[in-house]
């Protein structure tokens, strides 16, 4: 299948969804959480989806992640229409072209840094000699190069959040999604977390999702959509 | 590296990555993080782990020494029943002279196998003695030195007579208890007198015990080189018994004899005697014994397999947020699968390295014990079982709770709570 995806482009579409909509079928019948969501982020956007509970980002998070299906409509990611995959061809897909940044951190317990992003890289297939220059370069990105060998129990929240940011570069992927990443962090660390999500899309020109109800990082991204009643609106 | 290098992925791309599946590093990495999974959490395993450990151990002890063990045993038993002698003897034909049996008769079912020894006697029913004027009539047995040990006889007093003495055709003597003490008026007084049988002397060097030397208790023994040198109508070597090393080798034993004898000797009037029934009563007891101790290692085994499986699942359940952010990183099922899989194996195989060291301790214990040395060849033939038979074990336990991890929705592994 031929993908006009352009890796020259700087400004190429990296995620195109029209028309998605997303049911649930519960005890009280079906419910419709995504209704009519079109959403189009390009290379170096941040895009932030904003929303208050209950209005479906959780929903959008879990399809843009490719967790779970829509019920109906388009979705592209660099080109690859990626509901026609099966689930070992989307589990390849997210680990080659996806990053996640959760709000809880979600490093692996009685792990090391290093140990907590090489994870990636072995499910990538990535030799074991260019793992650790990967490695540091990620933690470069978010001045954490001196603690790579550090148990990820003896971080700060801060710290906690920033490895995480690292291990969803370090596959290098064109696309990254983050749910609530200040969501538990003080004032200072979220302004640092957003410093580098704005280094990232601004150097490497990836395109990155941010679900928040936060305004401050709202604020840091160069657009901003509403989710309201399954509706998706900016 | 550079972060943010420009990546295009196409679906024929995916399904080439898909087909070339994990390579030897990615297997590698798995059991890597598997082990390091299992020692970082090794406290939950360490109950199961002793369970496995002791079962392996119990198997390679049983199955290593269970040789030596019988042979124990059969001596201790058989001490009551003889149930592993073998008697064969040539009986008298009317008109024809009677067989008696041939050195190289004796050498030849000596090799056969399963037999532990032979010993061939020479009889005289009717000798006697005199001692201060009393005469006494016995039974006048040459033997062997390897006698004693057919019957598990041991010295009462004094000592028996040994290979040197049959060899020298030494003019020694060694006499049943109850004879003594008729003789000698006690046990201990005859050790070192000499007595007078047949008109030749002979120094009493012992007096006969064990458990079956009740039956014998009025016979007199000479190195049977000694009784046909110097005993006028002491009987041809017509008898022998063969000690068989276990029970289960009587049977193969006693069909052999008759066809061994034939091809060395006449073998007219020849008579195989098997006590069966003790052999069988025998036999019975050790069959329970085998199966109880069987069992309890099975039992324990199964216990610790089903450890391993509630672990395991305990384990996938407790890690499902873990095992969602696997697959959101770009975890296959397949490596969801194969960690778990390795993780339950690592408990299983490092079980059963313990299994082994201490199966590896008790073995050189029981060998000072019973005096007794099994094969090596046989200790590593265990080891591998073990080894095999943990495999199978982590594989078996560890599948079920490894398929469940590795069928989980991300979207539930990521909202579990």
């Amino acid at each position: 299948m031929s993908n006009r995806y352009d890796i020259n482009d700087d400004n190429a579409l990296v995620i195109d969804i029209n028309h998605l909509t997303k049911n649930y079928v519960t005890a009280a019948g079906q419910i419709t959480v995504l209704k009519d969501v079109n959403l189009h982020v390009r290379r170096g956007e941040m895009v932030a989806v904003m929303g208050p509970s209950g209005s479906g980002k959780s929903t959008l998070l879990f399809v843009l992640g490719l967790f779970q299906p829509p019920s109906t409509g388009d979705y592209q990611v660099a080109g690859v229409d990626v509901l026609s995959l099966n689930r070992d061809q989307q589990a390849i897909f997210r680990r080659e072209m996806l990053g996640f940044v959760f709000q809880t951190c979600d490093l692996l317990e009685n792990s090391t840094v290093y140990e907590n992003l090489e994870l990636p890289l072995i499910y990538a297939g990535v030799p074991r000699r260019e793992r650790p220059d990967r490695i540091r370069e990620a933690l470069r990105m978010v001045n954490l190069d001196h603690r790579v060998h550090q148990p990820s129990n003896r971080l700060s929240g801060g710290e906690r959040q920033r490895v995480s940011i690292a291990r969803a570069l370090v596959n290098e992927p064109e696309f990254i999604l983050a749910d609530e990443p200040t969501g538990q962090l003080d004032r200072e660390n979220s302004l640092r977390v957003l410093e580098y999500f704005t280094k990232i899309t601004e150097e490497a020109r990836t395109a990155m999702v941010v679900v928040t109800h936060d305004g401050m990082t709202a604020e840091h991204c160069t657009r901003k959509c509403v989710l309201t009643d399954g509706y998706l609106n900016g | 590296m550079a972060i943010g290098k420009r990546k295009k992925i196409t679906v024929a791309e995916l399904d080439r990555i898909r087909r070339r599946g994990a390579g030897p590093m990615r297997y590698y990495d798995l059991v890597r993080v598997s082990v390091r999974e299992v020692m970082r959490k090794r406290r939950r395993y360490i109950g199961v782990l002793a369970s496995i450990a002791l079962g392996m151990a119990g198997f390679i002890v049983i199955i290593t020494m269970g040789n030596d063990l019988k042979k124990n045993f059969n001596n201790d038993l058989d001490l009551l029943g003889g149930a592993t002698i073998i008697n064969v003897m040539f009986e008298p034909q009317n008109l024809e002279r009677q067989e008696w049996f041939r050195d190289r008769t004796l050498e030849a079912i000596a090799r056969i196998p399963g037999v532990l020894d032979i010993t061939t006697v020479a009889l005289k029913t009717s000798a006697v003695t005199t001692w201060h004027d009393r005469l006494f009539g016995f039974n006048l047995v040459g033997c062997e030195a390897n006698y004693w040990k057919v019957f598990s006889f041991n010295a009462k007093a004094g000592r028996l007579f040994d290979q040197r003495d049959v060899d020298e055709g030494a003019r020694v003597c060694v006499v049943g208890a109850d004879l003594a003490r008729q003789i000698f008026g006690s046990e201990d007084a005859g050790i070192g007198q000499t007595l007078s049988i047949d008109d030749n002397l002979y120094t009493v060097v012992g007096i006969l015990g064990g458990v079956r030397a009740g039956d014998r208790a009025l016979f007199v023994f000479l190195p049977i080189t000694t009784a046909k040198a110097r005993v006028v109508g002491i009987s041809q070597p017509y008898s022998a018994y063969v000690r068989c090393a276990t029970w289960d080798d009587v049977g193969s034993v006693s069909k052999a004899v008759p066809g061994v004898v034939k091809a060395n000797q006449i073998d007219r009037g020849l008579r195989v005697n098997v006590a069966w029934e003790p052999l069988k009563q025998v036999q019975r007891i050790f069959w329970w014994v085998e199966l109880f101790i069987y069992s309890s290692i099975v039992a324990t085994m199964i216990l610790g397999g089903f450890g391993i499986w509630n672990i395991m699942m305990a384990t996938v359940t407790s890690r499902t947020r873990e095992i969602g952010l696997k697959k959101a990183m770009g975890a296959l099922d397949s490596d969801i699968l194969y960690q778990f899989l390795f993780e339950a194996l690592c408990v299983t195989l490092s079980s059963s390295v313990f299994g082994v060291i201490l199966g590896r301790v008790g073995i050189e214990y029981m060998s000072r014990m019973l005096g007794s040395r099994p094969p090596e060849g046989l200790f590593v033939f265990c080891l591998l079982m073990g080894l095999g038979f943990a495999a199978i074990l982590g594989v078996g336990a560890g599948l079920y709770p490894s398929i469940r991890a590795s069928r989980m929705q991300v979207v539930d592994a990521m909202r579990y709570e």
